[in-house]
């Protein structure tokens, strides 16, 4: 499966006033890794995933979707 | 360059570890500078250093280093020591052939092999900082 998640992390970030850096130390990884997220380059684990909607109070469903089905 | 202390002493360990490998190859291709057995204590020195280094900074930034290893620095770590394991494996397979070919002493290749060794994982994390994939 090779599929790109469509991620909203930034959007969301950028409503909650923090910057990558705040995230990144709030969630406890680097800010690179907030950083290759939004930029959809690092897909997330599910536990990291989960810590930051929990963190950004929205569901993962919020920061992340599967684009469209073309079909 | 990342402020958390743990990934910085990170970066300048690998990158110290790849100056004096690669130093130490170019010196003996050229056959100028110490001998091979101070090269080996050099950069055996060096590693040390930064093992110690780490050892210090790590229960001492204990969030800075649950940052520097996350899970996407951890999946870098484990790229490098894959590559560096088939590098290794590629450069045995080398060896093996100039060996038996009587091209090179078993025992010199045999100490080539250390290099290589330690010098690949460490490059080609260096080299997913440079591509903005680890810290």
């Amino acid at each position: 499966m090779n599929t790109k998640l469509i991620v909203h992390l930034r959007a969301h970030r950028k409503r909650a006033r923090l910057t990558q850096a705040e995230l990144a130390s709030a969630v406890g990884v680097s800010r690179k890794t907030i950083n290759t997220i939004e930029n959809g380059v690092f897909t997330p684990s599910t536990i990291l995933a989960l810590t930051l909607a929990e963190e950004l109070e929205c569901s993962v469903h919020d920061l992340f979707e599967l684009p469209n089905d073309p079909d | 360059m990342s402020v958390n202390p743990v990934s910085r002493a990170r970066l300048f360990g690998s990158a110290a570890i790849v100056i004096a490998t690669s130093a130490a190859i170019i010196a003996a291709f050229l056959s100028v500078g110490p001998s091979g057995l101070i090269w080996a204590a050099i950069i055996g020195s060096i590693a040390i250093g930064y093992a110690i280094l780490s050892f210090i900074l790590h229960p001492r930034y204990p969030d800075a280093a649950d940052a520097a290893w996350d899970e996407q620095n951890s999946q870098a770590h484990r790229d490098s020591i894959v590559f560096g394991y088939w590098a290794v494996l590629a450069m045995f397979l080398v060896f093996l052939t100039l060996s038996l070919t009587s091209r090179i002493d078993p025992a010199v290749a045999f100490y080539w092999l250390g290099p290589v060794l330690s010098a690949v994982p460490p490059a080609h994390y260096l080299f997913s900082i440079a591509r903005g994939r680890a810290e």
